[in-house]
């Protein structure tokens, strides 16, 4: 019942301005990793989408949201573009997840002139192409070691050690990072990229160990990153900062490790305690009716939803929706939005990325200052 | 013999003005481009892996080789897409030489998990290598190609249509000719076909070479129309086992099975992929959209679909082990 | 790559890296006992080994997160249900493939695998599973700053415990002896009124309880998902060829060096090459001692 009310006021929150008779039918595609290795994060952004299509529905809007499962597979996510806009006569889509699925997907979209929006992709040149038709969200990778970096810089930290999955999103955030490592005339010591999935990290800390880093960069995916820390701690590696660029230092799951996680900072697209309008009540919302807490995926997916299904209810067709997403602003869960054209992007959200520390079992935010309540512990103890 | 020709030809006269009679229908005929590209990787295999009875574990290399030498050849030095598939053929074929001197000398389960291990080889060292983009792939935004429309589906149709002509007419030279005799020979027993004085590894090698070769051409093809590539699209185990399995489901050894388990097996993919069953239940009222049923056909199904594929394969192994093709043969 | 200051050898690294790799290294070795023991009797490639880990991972879960039993523990639980699993698996349906070439084989036990993994997606999600017990990741040092870590150092022992133990039921039993029997030689065993139909389902069935045994060692120190077991199958392959197919100590002593070789190629080449190493050492076996470091077969 609690959750009804609260689920109805959030929802009227964010639909003041629609009347119940302006609802025009509209119809929206989905694109996501459902299956294969990316299903994991996927479900996340499924969650998001879920819980925005019901929130709008729920305040008059009449939205039906076709879902495709790419795969992760590049070619998958192709054709399910290429179904949802010539057989489904979608008006926009939301998605891909991956990366190298939304580069094949964002190449087409001014082919078919449908507006795509992607929700949580990190890799730059999406939205550096310059295709009218293609929207961001989320902060692309360079931003996850640009915030990273910036919050600890005040420490004047010397040295950097590169602890990586040897994945897109890891190999450019770490290539970014090595960028404004150089900028910030930190060293580097330590440059290990890993194949995900192996039971022992333990030499390639080791190794770690004994270049003796103030700042130890990590990029892994899930369960990884657990790993990792554990053996982290077993090896003894103590640098002055764990940073953990998203993914898997960002779930909940790796917040309940406290034995091994406390203290790691890591960047985020999202984070339920920011002073972002709803955001508290989303990850609230989210946890009584999916059992977890949501991560930044989810949050980033079910906004998208909500600016996709918006705009495409004020807009005749595609082409009207790409105007209306491109001069439209929104303020909700994920902040300030808008689709600007800046430093070589088109129609990207310049979208503030958070800085997040576990305290005693908690994603505390401590950067940027504005959006945070707490102060970042430096350095990292045991 | 006559009825064979004439078969293919009347064939081939359908998928050429396949095309003029869908229309503009992209997404349609993206499922066929798919088609023709499993059935050409399918059929390539079948050269080494159906008549000489080598079963390559490892094709996903020579696709890959393809694939990768295009992509760097068209964005490091702009040329055209054929030169890059020239060169493909060339990287594929070294690739094929090299591996065949290592896996040829083992039978049996060795000689499938070596082909995996050098599969393996190639897939991590382009992982973790610069020039090959790595882990980021390479992405191509657009490609020029005699001034043809390449965002237009039809040039990749036909690009694909006319490799599998290729590798079928190739397919059943080779039935024919004294090669062919020879792989058959070394497939049912190598021990017999060496003391008959065949050159085992000389006919091994030229198979495999053939079959690697073909299968490069449609990696550049591939990765032209998509545009990226990365590791996991084009050098995965996954795709390996998928080229084997279409020619296993549809007949190994025959010249028109491994299209026919293509022909299938990609839609079939696509269907469960795209969860068809379910929206045509909800289209026709079958199924209601809330209901259990409905919700596991909506939810559930969309997770299932390699469930379905596993269960196909294991089906098939059982009740099918010489494919359909081979089923109806020994029927007759 | 590093940099040059570390590629000199650095004692305690040197030290570290052996110990840890030695440790990991017994896990895989008892993956790859299993899986070369079917090989051995049943001459298959059974594919869907790197599954069959899986299940035995979720089964230590559930027994540790429902019924509160210590994963170690749970491993007198867990070997009897895998056991009857990998023996019915046999029977019903790897049984009817025994005669058909090895590409079908493997063809099947890839669709099993399928089958499993997939399943367990359904039942389970893809979220994954992490067994944390209170001393997961605890350790004590040697030798002032080698750490040894406490979880691993118990799967280690248990792993040789479990090899004792196999190794005398393989040497002195009688269902041993035939089981041996039929690894030399099928027909011949078969003449000797030895039920190798029977043996197969043995096999496989004792080779999926050690691969849930290994699922289920791990599982502390690793995570628990429907696709953890891939990254374990290429390994166990490359461990019993390694080790010579069949052979009990052969296999433990490959999973050994794979463990070793894993770890030195991640402390003085580079962490992302140390699956190429492994690989090329397995086309090294293959090419110049097939019959593996201690098989007697040829490798045909």
């Amino acid at each position: 019942m609690r959750k009804t009310i609260l689920s109805i006021a959030t929802a009227a929150l964010f639909a003041l301005p629609l009347s119940a008779d302006a609802a025009k039918p509209v119809k929206i595609g989905f694109i996501n990793s459902i299956t294969g290795k990316e299903a994991q994060i996927g479900e996340n952004l499924t969650n998001g989408v879920a819980m925005a299509v019901e929130d709008m529905n729920a305040t008059g809007y009449n939205v039906t949201v076709v879902k495709e499962d790419d795969g992760g597979d590049p070619k998958n996510a192709l054709a399910a573009y290429e179904k949802l806009v010539t057989r489904d006569n979608v008006i926009g889509v939301v998605g891909p997840y991956t990366s190298g699925c939304s580069n094949v997907v964002a190449s087409r979209a001014d082919q078919y002139n449908v507006p795509l929006l992607v929700p949580a992709a990190a890799k730059e040149e999406i939205t550096m192409k310059g295709y009218k038709n293609v929207f961001r969200l989320n902060a692309p990778a360079n931003i996850y070691s640009l915030v990273l970096m910036k919050a600890v810089a005040a420490f004047k930290p010397k040295t950097i050690a590169y602890v990586y999955a040897a994945t897109d999103f890891g190999v450019s955030t770490v290539k970014t990072a090595q960028e404004n490592a150089i900028a910030m005339g930190l060293k580097e010591v330590a440059n290990e990229k890993y194949q995900q999935g192996q039971p022992d990290y333990r030499a390639t800390l080791a190794k770690v160990k004994a270049a003796n880093p103030d700042l130890v960069f990590l990029v892994s995916y899930d369960a990884d990153a657990i790993l990792l820390m554990r053996q982290a701690k077993e090896i003894g590696l103590t640098p002055k900062a764990f940073l953990g660029a998203g993914a898997g230092y960002t779930t909940a799951q790796f917040a309940q490790q406290k034995e091994i996680s406390n203290l790691v900072v890591s960047a985020s697209q999202w984070t339920d305690d920011v002073n972002w309008p709803g955001a508290a009540v989303f990850g609230k919302r989210y946890k009584a009716r999916f059992g977890k807490e949501p991560s930044y995926h989810a949050a980033c997916a079910y906004e998208a939803m909500r600016i996709m299904i918006e705009s495409a209810s004020k807009s005749d067709n595609s082409a009207k929706l790409r105007s209306t997403l491109k001069a439209g602003s929104w303020n909700g869960i994920m902040g300030p939005v808008k689709f600007a054209d800046y430093s070589g992007f088109t129609n990207q959200n310049n979208h503030p990325m958070l800085v997040q520390q576990l305290q005693n079992g908690v994603y505390e935010t401590v950067y940027p200052a504005q959006f945070s309540k707490k102060q970042l512990i430096y350095p990292f103890r045991r | 013999m006559m009825k064979q020709t004439l078969i293919s030809a009347v064939l081939l006269i359908m998928a050429v003005v396949l095309p003029l009679l869908v229309g503009e229908n992209p997404y349609l005929i993206g499922i066929l481009i798919s088609v023709l590209m499993m059935a050409t990787l399918s059929s390539a295999w079948n050269i080494v892996g159906g008549y000489a009875g080598q079963y390559s574990f490892g094709h996903a290399a020579y696709f890959g080789a393809g694939a990768y030498t295009t992509m760097i050849m068209l964005s490091v030095f702009n040329t055209n897409p054929l030169i890059g598939m020239a060169a493909g053929v060339a990287v594929a074929c070294l690739i094929a030489l090299i591996t065949g001197s290592i896996v040829f000398r083992l039978r049996g389960h060795y000689f499938a998990l070596a082909s995996i291990a050098v599969a393996e080889i190639v897939r991590l060292t382009v992982l973790n290598l610069g020039f090959t983009g790595g882990a980021q792939g390479i992405l191509l935004t657009d490609v020029a190609f005699f001034g043809l429309d390449m965002n237009s589906k039809n040039p990749f149709y036909y690009g694909m249509l006319l490799s599998l002509a290729l590798t079928l007419a190739i397919t059943a030279y080779i039935h024919k000719s004294k090669t062919g005799y020879y792989l058959q020979a070394i497939r049912e027993d190598q021990d017999a076909a060496a003391s008959l004085g065949i050159n085992l590894s000389f006919y091994k090698n030229k198979a495999l070479m053939i079959s690697a070769a073909l299968t490069s051409v449609v990696g550049s093809i591939y990765a032209v129309y998509i545009r990226f590539i990365d590791t996991t699209a084009v050098l995965d185990l996954r795709m390996s086992i998928e080229i084997i399995l279409t020619a296993i489901i549809g007949g190994v050894g025959t010249l028109w099975g491994p299209v026919l388990g293509a022909v299938l097996l990609v839609p079939l993919a696509e269907a469960l992929r795209s969860n068809l069953l379910g929206s045509v239940m909800f289209k026709y009222g079958i199924v209601s959209e809330t209901s259990p049923v409905g919700i596991f056909l909506k939810d559930g199904l969309a997770h299932a679909h390699v469930l379905v594929y596993g269960i196909i394969t294991v089906l098939c192994i059982l009740y099918l082990p010489k494919g359909i093709l081979g089923f109806f043969r020994r029927g007759k | 790559m590093a940099p040059p200051s570390l590629t000199r050898i650095h004692p305690m690294l040197f030290l570290q890296s052996l110990i840890s790799g030695l440790l990991t290294g017994g896990v895989y070795a008892l993956a790859g006992i299993g899986m070369s023991l079917v090989f051995g009797v049943m001459n298959v490639s059974n594919f869907a080994h790197g599954d069959l880990m899986m299940l035995g991972m979720y089964m230590a879960y559930f027994a540790f997160t429902l019924l509160q039993i210590d994963p170690y523990l749970s491993l007198v639980l867990i070997m009897p249900v895998a056991f009857v699993f990998g023996y019915l698996l046999e029977k019903i349906l790897i049984n009817r493939v025994i005669h058909h070439p090895h590409q079908n084989q493997i063809l099947l036990t890839i669709g099993l695998g399928l089958i499993m993994s997939n399943s367990a997606l359904l039942a389970f999600t893809s979220d994954p599973r992490i067994l944390t017990t209170t001393y997961s990741s605890s350790s004590f040092n040697i030798l002032q700053d080698i750490s040894v870590s406490i979880p691993l150092l118990l799967s280690f022992l248990i792993t040789c415990g479990i090899t004792a133990v196999l190794y005398l039921f393989l040497a002195r039993s009688r269902t041993g002896m035939a089981l041996r029997a039929t690894s030399q030689n099928r027909e011949a065993a078969q003449l000797m009124g030895i039920n190798v139909s029977r043996m197969s389902s043995i096999a496989f069935g004792i080779g999926t309880a050690l691969a849930a045994t290994a699922g289920a060692l791990i599982a502390p120190t690793y995570y628990i998902h429907p696709l953890a077991g891939h990254s374990f199958l290429l390994k166990s392959f490359t461990i019993c060829v390694l080790g010579g197919l069949g052979s009990v100590i052969g296999a433990t002593v490959g999973g050994l060096i794979i463990g070793v070789v894993e770890a030195m190629s991640s402390t003085y080449l580079s962490s992302d090459w140390k699956d190429v190493v492994v690989f090329a050492l397995f086309l090294a076996v293959l090419l110049f001692r097939p019959q593996g470091l201690f098989g007697k077969k040829e490798g045909q």
